[in-house]
């Protein structure tokens, strides 16, 4: 993937940790639980997702960003009052930023409309909004050169300086190549020109380790330099503060360029240094240069002009670098101090007349010496560099995915394989108590460790799931005009993630439905003496080697007079079945079944429990209901907490082997001819300890074979479906029990009823895992209608 | 050897565009996720410059920034501040907290070794 892509893929994830944060904050503004810490965490929230939709160009994204985040920050700064309706107008724009996430994330489209419409009403709660003056936002003065330049800075005309021939009045700016001037005296092309740049750093500049060395550097990016230093301010060395300003710089840069592009160069010390800039001398007849000088002489060196930090810059004797002090062509030499590169220009042509005394013997390295040890001062020599440290503080580790899928796999592999291995020792005949067999349950032991670890590896919390569905559940809420509290539990319970990735939809219909159906209206709930506000329970937690996902509602319960009605009605079931309680509720699940008086909106989305239910079990899960009138319901969904791999019963079955799912088994037995009861013209029921439960005979209910056949000849496996309901499940015999690694029937062949996936058996077979809640459900319905099993046959 | 830059920013996307771009340029890298981890971090390495965001939990860019300079260690280690707009007012809290220069976000690669260059020596 394109290291791009791969950053873009993060920023979407973090997007969705990020959504999450801001709604959470916002729920605890809501909830008056929210400190002073947490609209900031909600500020940076929008900040950091607009940050990254503009490292990536998402402008729609950004642009709601931006207003969402401009009145975030206006109620951290206390300039709007965070009310419960702010709050809540809030929460709306963060789901709507969650759509702009989302669109941005599939290359979709946002509804404009809604956003706009939210973006507006954001703006009109800001304070400039408010004022409803759009210039009442206060815009800052553009950043200016902060001290005014000295008012008579500009640079005497100066003998040592090619003077312009008259062309330098028509100065336009022209791209000049620099690479030209690399090559020493040239005579300067036509337009070209000398800038004068003086600048004098102040103290804050060295504080903030800015550095005139590398302002000089980056002029000389522009053009040749030569550069003088005015060390007037210079106090003795006894007198010196090392971290003080003392310096002042005029550098002479050979350009062709906008003033703009030298401004530039002092951008980041704006402020922190006094800087003035003359553009290339005009003619000399246009100068008065007695006038310029008289008042040159009126101006003493601003008072700010601080000193600057040069330790071991030596004390010079005289004033020798005065520019100003005399006058005429007779400029003493500018000294040549900055020479960084071997390209550098060389030092201006000596001066037309007698120079001042000699500053020193070889004043450029010293100078250049001393500018470069005033970046390493004042810190100290590092000390060598502990690479590791960044390591300790992230204690996690992210790998692709791909690789981790692949090793479950490997993994897979590896336990089919260990599976064959022991079969064939078996068939070789070798005695249990062999070291060979004694090392071969030693690793099939490390096997499953190592299948634990590995599973362990891809499982991840339920949270990232549940934060999804407090949007849910605010969007039902006000699409049915009713008050919704929503609960969650267990958000840190660990799930595989391909179970994770799959949890949503079903979650997502059983909370619609809660909502929908389950609770009251206010008026209902006030008039049946509950608080007003209904509330949702999610939760989750681990049961029995598999996750639980729950969904309470507090709401009026299942009516069952009226489901049992229905049911008979659409004929689903027989008139004359007699169901219990628990039973009537699951009859919720049949396929055509649905209560709802009116297609609401949410209905109206195709959501039928029925469906739910066949989602659920495409992922070897089970749904059931459990409902108290008058007091609300609980949707009880649990799934295997790994779709990878299974503990089973091995059985034979009219010559086929089969698996079924050894969560589902209470026990196996051998009924006695007595034990079994006709019922009906097909049925029959087993009679275990004193209560009868309804025989299955697998082969039957598969198509395998059509006639009957004894239970009483084969075993008998006692199951318990999710929703409580037994059956006897009828096999020929029972082979053992093994963990298998699932592979899906679906996607290498088709969806059967009654089967919940395939797996490859230790002597390279495959065999059918059986869906028990299936086909317990298939003999209800069958047995309901008196009709005929034909399950390879149909779709 | 490579000069090495450490990023403080709490938002992973732009950690990863920072290191993208810095790597590229021949950088070396060094990450930190707030201003307090950042200060932790600088116990153990001397960067060459310091990149720093201002929204951060713990300790916002501000905070880290004014205690970077009030450390003996780093106090001459140039540090650019990123920030979302060119707003002016936080460009000069930046400096007044000790700040070097700044990045403007969304940043181009090359504004970004741009601006390094600048202010590392």
């Amino acid at each position: 993937m394109d290291e791009l892509e791969e950053i873009k893929a993060t920023f979407f994830l973090e997007c969705e940790e990020l959504l999450a944060d801001l709604e959470n904050g916002l729920l605890a503004m809501q909830s008056g639980s929210a400190d002073g810490e947490t609209i900031n965490a909600v500020f940076r929230a929008v900040h950091s997702v607009k940050g990254g939709a503009g490292a990536f160009g998402l402008d729609p994204l950004v642009r709601f960003a931006h207003v969402f985040e401009t009145l975030l920050d206006e109620v951290r700064s206390h300039k709007v009052e965070a009310t419960l309706e702010l709050v809540r107008e809030l929460l709306r724009a963060a789901d709507v930023l969650a759509d702009h996430v989302q669109a941005a994330r599939t290359d979709g489209a946002v509804n404009e409309a809604a956003s706009a419409q939210m973006a507006a009403v954001l703006d009109s709660l800001t304070v400039a909004g408010k004022a409803a003056t759009a210039a009442a936002s206060p815009v800052a003065a553009p950043p200016v050169a902060a001290a005014p330049p000295p008012p008579a800075a500009p640079a005497p005309p100066r003998a040592s300086l090619p003077v312009d021939d008259g062309i330098g009045s028509n100065f336009r700016p022209m791209t000049v190549s620099l690479a030209s001037f690399d090559a020493a005296p040239l005579a300067p092309p036509a337009g070209d020109g000398d800038w004068i740049v003086k600048f004098r750093p102040k103290t804050e500049l060295y504080r903030n380790a800015n550095d005139p060395l590398l302002l000089l550097r980056e002029l000389e990016r522009l053009g040749p330099i030569s550069v003088v230093i005015d060390d007037a301010e210079l106090p003795g060395l006894n007198e010196l503060n090392p971290e003080a300003a003392y310096l002042g710089f005029t550098v002479t840069l050979k350009a062709s360029l906008q003033e703009s592009a030298i401004r530039e160069v002092f951008e980041f010390v704006d402020g922190d240094c006094v800087v003035d800039i003359t553009p290339p001398a005009p003619p000399p007849v246009e100068f008065d240069l007695v006038a310029l000088l008289k008042a040159a002489e009126d101006v003493k060196p601003a008072a700010d002009f601080t000193p600057a930090p040069q330790v071991m810059f030596k004390p010079l004797a005289a004033p020798p670098l005065d520019l100003m002090a005399s006058p005429g062509p007779a400029t003493p030499p500018p000294i040549p101090v900055f020479a960084p590169t071997a390209a550098a220009p060389p030092p201006p042509p000596p001066p037309a007349a007698e120079p001042p005394p000699p500053v020193s013997a070889e004043p450029a390295p010293e100078f250049t010496g001393v500018l470069a040890a005033s970046i390493k001062t004042p810190a100290p020599k590092p000390q060598p560099a502990v690479a590791e440290a960044p390591a300790n503080a992230q204690a996690t580790i992210r790998v692709d995915p791909e690789r981790i899928d692949r090793l479950i796999d490997l993994v897979g592999e590896l336990v089919i394989n260990q599976a064959m291995l022991a079969q064939r020792v078996i068939e070789s005949g070798l005695a249990s108590s062999s070291s060979v067999a004694l090392g071969l349950d030693e690793l099939e032991q490390l096997t499953r460790q190592i299948q634990d670890g590995v599973m362990a590896i891809r499982a991840q919390p339920v949270k990232s799931v549940f934060q999804r569905m407090p949007r849910l559940v605010r969007e039902v809420a006000n699409m049915t005009g009713k008050q919704v509290r929503l609960v969650t539990e267990g958000e840190s319970t660990e799930v595989d993630k391909t179970v994770i990735e799959r949890l949503g939809e079903p979650i997502t219909h059983m909370l619609r439905n809660a909502i929908d159906h389950g609770l009251e209206t206010p008026e209902e709930r006030r008039a049946a003496g509950k608080p007003v506000e209904g509330t949702v329970r999610l939760a989750a937690l681990h049961r029995g080697g598999r996750i639980v996902i729950e969904v309470g509602d507090d709401g009026r319960g299942i009516n069952r007079k009226r489901v049992l009605a229905i049911a008979v009605e659409k004929e689903l079931i027989s008139s004359d079945a007699t169901l219990t309680d628990e039973e009537i509720d699951n009859l919720i699940f049949l396929p055509g079944f649905s209560t709802a008086k009116t297609v609401s909106d949410i209905s109206g989305r195709g959501v039928g429990m029925d469906v739910v239910r066949r989602s659920v079990q495409a992922l070897g899960g089970r749904i059931s209901i459990s409902s108290k009138p008058g007091e609300g319901s609980v949707f009880t969904l649990s799934l295997p907490l790994t779709l990878a791999v299974l503990d089973g019963m091995v059985v034979d079955v009219a010559g086929q082997t089969l698996v079924i799912p050894l969560t589902a088994i209470i026990e196996s037995l051998r009924p006695k001819p007595e034990e079994v009861k006709g019922l009906g013209p097909q049925g029959a029921v087993l009679s275990v300890r004193e209560s009868f439960v309804p025989l299955v005979d697998i082969a039957n209910a598969l198509g395998f074979r059509s006639e009957k056949r004894a239970p009483s000849d084969g075993v008998v496996l006692l199951i318990e479906a999710e929703d409580g309901g037994r059956a006897a499940l009828v096999a020929d015999a029972i082979q053992g029990q093994r963990q298998v690694v699932i592979k899906s029937l679906e996607s290498n062949y088709r969806q059967v009823e009654g089967i919940a996936a395939a797996t490859i058996l230790g002597d390279g077979r495959v065999a059918l895992i059986v869906d028990v809640d299936a086909l317990v459900a298939m003999r209800r319905r069958d047995g309901a209608r008196n009709s005929e099993p034909t399950l390879f046959a149909a779709e | 050897m490579n000069r090495t830059i450490l990023t403080v920013d709490d938002s992973r996307t732009m950690r990863d565009m920072l290191r993208l771009a810095l790597v590229k340029a021949g950088f070396d890298v060094v990450e930190a996720v707030d201003g307090l981890h950042g200060l932790e971090v600088l116990g153990g390495i001397d960067p060459d410059v310091i990149i720093t965001d201002i929204n951060m939990p713990n300790l916002d860019g501000f905070g880290f920034i004014e205690a970077v300079r009030d450390g003996d260690r780093h106090r001459a280690t140039p540090i650019l501040v990123l920030t979302t707009e060119s707003d002016p007012e936080k460009k000069s809290r930046a400096r007044q907290a000790g700040a070097t220069g700044w990045i403007v976000k969304p940043f181009h690669p090359d504004k970004l070794v741009e601006a390094i260059r600048r202010v590392a020596a």
